[in-house]
């Protein structure tokens, strides 16, 4: 299909972006690489009337490297972040996850900002900067203000973006060097949507262990049992699956078949794998 | 409409488009650049990948207008280009096309994976592949030909690596 | 050039491939003419709906157009000369019902394809839902539901196929194996829709149009017939083709309307499919449910098998041959290439709310593979031997053929056992068990499985008249013409889309006539410039094509000579034609030179020799029932079995089509078979829920294979010529298709041997391989 008719502006400025942002109401939407809105748009999905493009702001494609943490402007490209021609914060856990990302052509266009905004609950960013205890600044008509990336997600395309606020970064702590991550996508065609997703991110020495399950049905599920058991280094099998499971079964805002639910614990136990050897 | 200005292989173009239009239509209907191709329009298919300033883009998902002041190169481009000149040799001798459709976008991805060296095996090419569907040769030569392009531009230029 | 560099048995290069590497291939979106209008259609959103109003505002009138708005438009109606077969008159736009979600309702044009979608949402229909038919084995045999209520049922036809005594073989037995398989509906998804283009031509009075077609000259035809025009009025040009592989070889209600609206506006009208409208509408394939139950003896020799098969074919029969084709064929090929003695199979072919069913790639053919090569893996497993070798037992042998089979195949001659061995063989089957002992780290299940079958190609008029199919494809058409500068022209009534036939109908004339294939232009795909011919479809356009191309070029061979020998002043008998020209004791003449006295220099020609070098020729297959080329596949597949994911490891393929008029060719066929069979094992489905709603609609649920998931596919050649064909070609092009899904089950069924879970649906998802581990571990718990 084709999309439906709609207008167009590209700002020069933050403010700018955000002015008509709040001039244009429900209508004005904002477009960074497009790789999600339009393909919506294209089938009939969404249809915002006016299209605000941030994808050129240069406050929003910037890459700082802090002390202890590595901001990166939301309009980032997962090529870029999978390059590795932005600073990485993760020890090379981010650009694994990027190389993984649908297609590379797709990459080179869509956002880390985009990702965390839409919120697709099979979607990569959300699960791994949970894992990664970032934080996203959001900026809006009543200024600046940064959430745990854990809170800004709600559910399934759901988001505590407020009305006339964008994504301006996200901010990831810096990994200590010998921090451990553990990754495992589950999909049956390369590109595709993950079925499954588990990040495991474990740092000791900076006293932080955290298990992230993704494709999960809705907001990317912190197992916070298992990141706990995590930490002591288990060698029993079955109760790293059983504290999997049942962190599964009490997240009482959603519910999983009797597939996904061993999907979802296969990958988890996997991705703990990784870190424990 | 939006006035937009692009770059099209290399050339200047002024042009008055809607919004909506994507950069796939802008190229086949209104430049009559048809050698990029539609399959699904939801990026999945990869028939409809170009450069939008030197990397692979779907054109499906990109709009005309955002290419304003940008430049894009489609097959009916890359003059000169020995990569591309390398993969239509091999892919002609290795029988890598049988339609025709894919085979605009595929020598495209083919020579960005050979430029960002990341077709150094199989498992690399196929994996680079990924987003581009065959429907016709099941792939077997496709990958074949961009190995043995990939070889031939690395002998070519040793001191480029 | 040597004869032996690009005549018959060359691996050519391809002509075709210049235009498509530079981006100048030409498809029917690529053509553009000034004035043209796009279209798009209202499209029913039920699967079952009765049509209380269409309500088109008045400022919209002229642009959009309804059933009564395009009066000249006759529905459409196949004429099937079997007895007891059911065809629903079709209207192209939905009057008073909307049988499946996506029949077209109304047209809408606009100068751009955004437009006419935006006046589509524009339309109102006012519908009655009903309820939707959707499971055919459930509701065939009439429900509350009729889809087309003057039948009394929702059969298009049943029948059975028999053969032997089939009670006597279920006395006889000391085995008996029951299984039920599923093969799911899909799509034949080629990476170009389906597109018209329809102008008015008023210099010639005719009516043309560009379509995204396999089949140019019968779609003239059905345009005739169905709008009310004469053929003389009619062009229909099939351009370049962005694969068809079956869907595209039948007639859609599309194509007649944009004639339609060409006729009736004056202007280029243009229809380009999207993605979702193909999935949703454009003919859906396989599709089958089967209960079969095989009878053998303690050494898994088959000696009979019963089946029931049930094809949902949909809403509508897709013209001109209707659905009858998919479950007939799947009866006639369950025996595969077995010398089994009994048989019966009883099939119903099932009208559903449902997109209507087209042939694709192999038509009945997997369905049938994948039931009677599951089955055959689990007599052996019954019997406690290697499916490989009770396979080979069972197999028709070499000296045995001509052999008809119980499902009434001739199969002509080959050696089937050694296609099993040579496959085994391309797979170390013996690295393979040794590597199942070792076991693997990372704690998969590897599994081998192989899969047998026997394809009918360039079957004649004795077939499809046996079929009674309302046309008989029993021949193909060539004119051959030399210019006046000796280049060399083909006109051929099939259509080339993809599978290199201006390439190899070169070959076939470059091969009779001693020139250059690099003179020879082949054109196909129009009906201005081609005598008539059926097209691109059931693996027949070598055989029947290349068999015209060779006609056609022998009598200009023979009047070369004849022209030549004049001109060296010898006898006929004393010349050649080699090396692009006639060779003569003493001396040559070149083609060129002959071509300038039959053209512009007639005072040169001998007596009672015409000018002109200009033959058209038919060809018909000397055997009606076909040539079998056959083959073995073999997969090799590692198994989660925590999560049911499966990886390919290796795919192998060891088969025989006689001979090979370009191998290079051939081994592209194979392999863009295989993976369409794969896409059909493990990938492609449309399911639908109970009120008929399909649940895919992008390619990002409809999975289509992709390099990443795939192995080089490996492929080992037998020959054995054809005895009746030009030079012993066979068909091959769909091959590849028919024995994956089999293949890739039986290794599932190997690698889960010790847990004794079968999967016996395709395609085969991590879903299916839990829910079969599940069950085979509750039933091996109970005592």
């Amino acid at each position: 299909m084709k999309a439906p008719p709609v207008d167009y502006i590209r700002p020069r400025s933050l403010t700018e972006a955000l002015d008509l942002l709040a001039n244009a109401g429900a209508e004005g939407r904002v477009i960074a690489g497009g790789q999600s809105l339009l393909a919506m748009m294209n089938l009939r999905l969404a249809s915002p009337g006016l299209l605000i493009d941030i994808a050129r702001l240069p406050e929003l494609l910037t890459a700082a490297d802090h002390d202890d943490a590595v901001t990166l402007g939301a309009c980032v490209t997962h090529a870029a972040i999978e390059d590795g021609r932005v600073a990485d914060p993760s020890h090379g856990l981010m650009p694994r996850v990027a190389a993984t990302l649908a297609y590379r052509a797709i990459r080179t266009r869509g956002t880390i900002g985009g990702s965390l905004a839409l919120a697709d609950p099979a979607a990569e960013w959300p699960a791994v900067l949970s894992a990664l205890d970032a934080e996203v600044i959001l900026y809006g008509s009543s200024g600046r203000r940064e959430l745990k990336c854990t809170e800004f997600t709600t559910g399934i395309f759901q988001t505590k973006l407020a009305e006339n606020e964008i994504i301006e970064s996200a901010r990831v702590p810096k990994l200590s060097a010998e921090t451990r991550c553990g990754y495992v996508k589950l999909c049956r065609k390369s590109g595709e949507f993950a079925n499954a997703l588990a990040v495991v991110v474990a740092d000791p020495r900076r006293g932080y262990w955290r298990v992230v399950c993704g494709a999960a049905n809705g907001a990317p599920l912190v197992l916070a049992n298992t990141s706990r058991l995590v930490a002591e280094a288990p060698r029993d099998p079955d109760a790293l699956r059983g504290t999997i499971g049942s962190d599964l079964d009490h997240a009482s805002d959603r519910h999983f078949d009797e597939f996904q639910r061993n999907l979802h614990t296969v990958a988890a136990v996997r991705a703990v794998q990784q870190v424990l050897v | 409409m939006t006035a937009i200005r692009v770059r099209i292989n290399g050339g200047e173009v002024a042009d008055d488009v809607p919004p909506r239009l994507s950069l796939a239509d802008f190229l086949r209907e209104r430049r009559n650049l048809t050698g990029t191709h539609l399959g699904c329009e939801h990026g999945v298919c990869g028939a409809c990948t170009v450069l939008v300033d030197g990397e692979p883009a779907r054109s499906c998902l990109t709009l005309a207008v955002a290419c304003d002041e940008r430049a894009v190169e489609t097959i009916e481009g890359f003059a000169g280009d020995p990569v591309i000149a390398a993969l239509r040799r091999t892919f002609h001798q290795r029988h890598a096309l049988q339609c025709g459709y894919c085979t605009p976008a595929m020598l495209i991805t083919a020579r960005d994976l050979i430029l960002r060296q990341r077709a150094g095996s199989e498992r690399e090419i196929r994996d680079g592949l990924a987003g581009n569907i065959c429907r016709c040769t099941g792939y077997t030569n496709i990958v074949t030909a961009i190995a043995e392009a990939a070889n031939e531009i690395a002998k070519e230029a040793p001191n480029a690596q | 050039m040597p004869n032996d560099q690009y005549g018959v048995g060359a691996s050519l290069l391809r002509k075709e491939d210049d235009r498509h590497l530079h981006g100048r291939g030409q498809f029917v979106p690529d053509i553009k003419l000034p004035g043209t209008m796009d279209v798009a259609f209202v499209r029913s959103p039920h699967a079952h709906a009765r049509i209380r109003s269409i309500a088109v505002a008045p400022e919209l009138r002229g642009r959009v157009f309804t059933a009564p708005d395009l009066p000249r438009i006759k529905p459409i109606r196949i004429t099937s000369h079997a007895t007891g077969t059911k065809a629903p008159a079709w209207p192209p736009l939905a009057t008073d019902k909307a049988r499946y979600v996506g029949e077209a309702i109304a047209a809408c044009i606009a100068p751009s394809r955004g437009e006419a979608e935006d006046l589509a949402n524009a339309v109102a229909v006012d519908f009655e839902v009903l309820d939707a038919v959707v499971d055919a084995p459930r509701d065939m045999h009439g429900s509350r539901h009729l889809i087309h209520e003057q039948w009394g049922d929702n059969l298009y036809v049943e029948r059975v196929v028999e053969g032997g005594d089939i009670e006597a073989a279920a006395r006889a037995a000391e085995i008996t194996v029951t299984r039920q398989f599923r093969m799911q509906r899909q799509s034949g998804a080629p990476l170009e829709g389906r597109a018209v283009l329809a102008y008015r031509d008023h210099r010639l009075d005719e009516v043309v149009v560009y379509a995204s077609t396999q089949t140019p000259h019968t779609l003239r035809v059905a345009l005739g017939e169905f709008l009310d025009i004469e053929a003389r009025c009619i062009r229909v040009v099939a351009p370049d083709v962005g694969g068809g592989f079956g869907p595209k070889a039948r007639l859609y209600p599309e194509e007649i309307i944009l004639a339609a609206l060409a006729l009736q506006l004056d202007h280029p009208v243009r229809w380009v499919e999207d993605r979702g409208e193909h999935l949703l509408t454009a003919a859906h394939t396989r599709d089958h449910h089967y209960k079969v139950t095989a009878y053998a003896d303690r050494q898994g020799r088959i000696l009979g098998v019963d089946a029931e098969i049930v094809v949902d074919a949909g809403a509508y029969g897709l013209w001109p041959q209707g659905p009858y084709q998919e479950a007939a064929m799947a009866a006639r090929n369950l025996p595969g290439p077995y010398t089994i003695a009994n048989y019966r199979a009883r099939h119903y072919t099932v009208a559903t709310n449902k997109a209507p069913l087209g042939p694709y790639r192999g038509v009945g053919r997997p369905g049938a593979c994948f039931a009677i090569e599951r089955i055959v893996d689990e007599v052996a497993r019954a019997v406690g031997r290697d499916p490989v070798e009770v396979r080979a037992e069972n197999m028709v042998r070499s000296e045995e053929m001509p052999f008809t089979t119980v499902g009434g195949m001739r199969l002509d001659n080959g050696d089937y056992k050694e296609s099993v061995r040579l496959c085994a063989e391309l797979l170390d089957l013996p690295g393979i068990r040794a590597r199942q002992q070792k076991g693997e780290p990372d704690g998969r299940l590897v599994g081998i499985g192989f899969a047998a079958f026997a394809e009918q190609t360039a079957h004649g008029a004795a077939e499809f008249v046996a079929r009674g199919a309302a046309i008989i494809p029993g021949f193909e058409s060539c004119t051959a013409r030399i210019l006046p500068d000796g280049s060399v022209v083909l006109m051929v009534g099939i259509q080339s889309h993809g599978q290199g036939l201006e390439t190899t109908l070169s070959q076939i004339a470059a091969h009779e006539l001693g020139i250059d294939p690099a003179r020879i232009s082949v054109r196909h795909g129009d009906t201005e410039s081609t005598a008539f011919g059926f097209g691109t479809f059931a693996s027949r356009s070598m055989v029947m094509s290349g068999g015209a191309v060779a006609r056609a070029s022998r009598m200009l061979r023979d009047k070369l000579c004849r022209i030549g020998a004049h001109l060296l002043q010898c006898d006929p008998a004393q010349v050649r034609c080699a090396e692009g020209a006639v060779l003569g004791p003493q001396g040559s003449v070149s083609i060129a030179e002959i071509a300038l006295v039959a053209h512009l220099r007639m005072d040169g020609l001998p007596p009672g020799v015409d000018p002109l070098l200009d033959a058209t020729a038919t060809y018909e297959p000397a055997i009606g029932t076909g040539v079998f080329s056959y083959a073995t596949h073999g997969a090799v597949v590692a198994v989660d079995p925590e999560t049911g994911f499966i990886d390919l490891l290796d795919f192998a393929v060891a088969e025989d089509c006689g001979t090979m008029v370009n191998p290079m060719i051939v081994e592209g066929q194979i392999r863009g078979g295989v993976v369409q069979g794969i896409g059909t094992a493990l990938y492609e489905e449309i399911p639908y829920d109970e009120a008929g709603q399909p649940l895919t609609g992008t390619l990002a649920d409809y999975l289509v294979p992709g390099a990443a998931e795939l192995p080089a596919i490996k492929i080992g050649h037998l020959h054995t010529p054809a005895a009746a064909t030009e030079y012993g070609m066979k068909g091959m092009g769909e091959g590849g298709a028919v024995a994956p899904p089999a293949a890739i089950a039986n290794a599932v069924r190997d690698a889960l041997a010790s847990i004794g879970a079968e999967v016996n649906e395709t395609p085969i998802t991590p879903r299916r391989v839990m829910a079969a581990i599940r069950k085979a571990r509750e039933a091996a718990a109970q005592p």
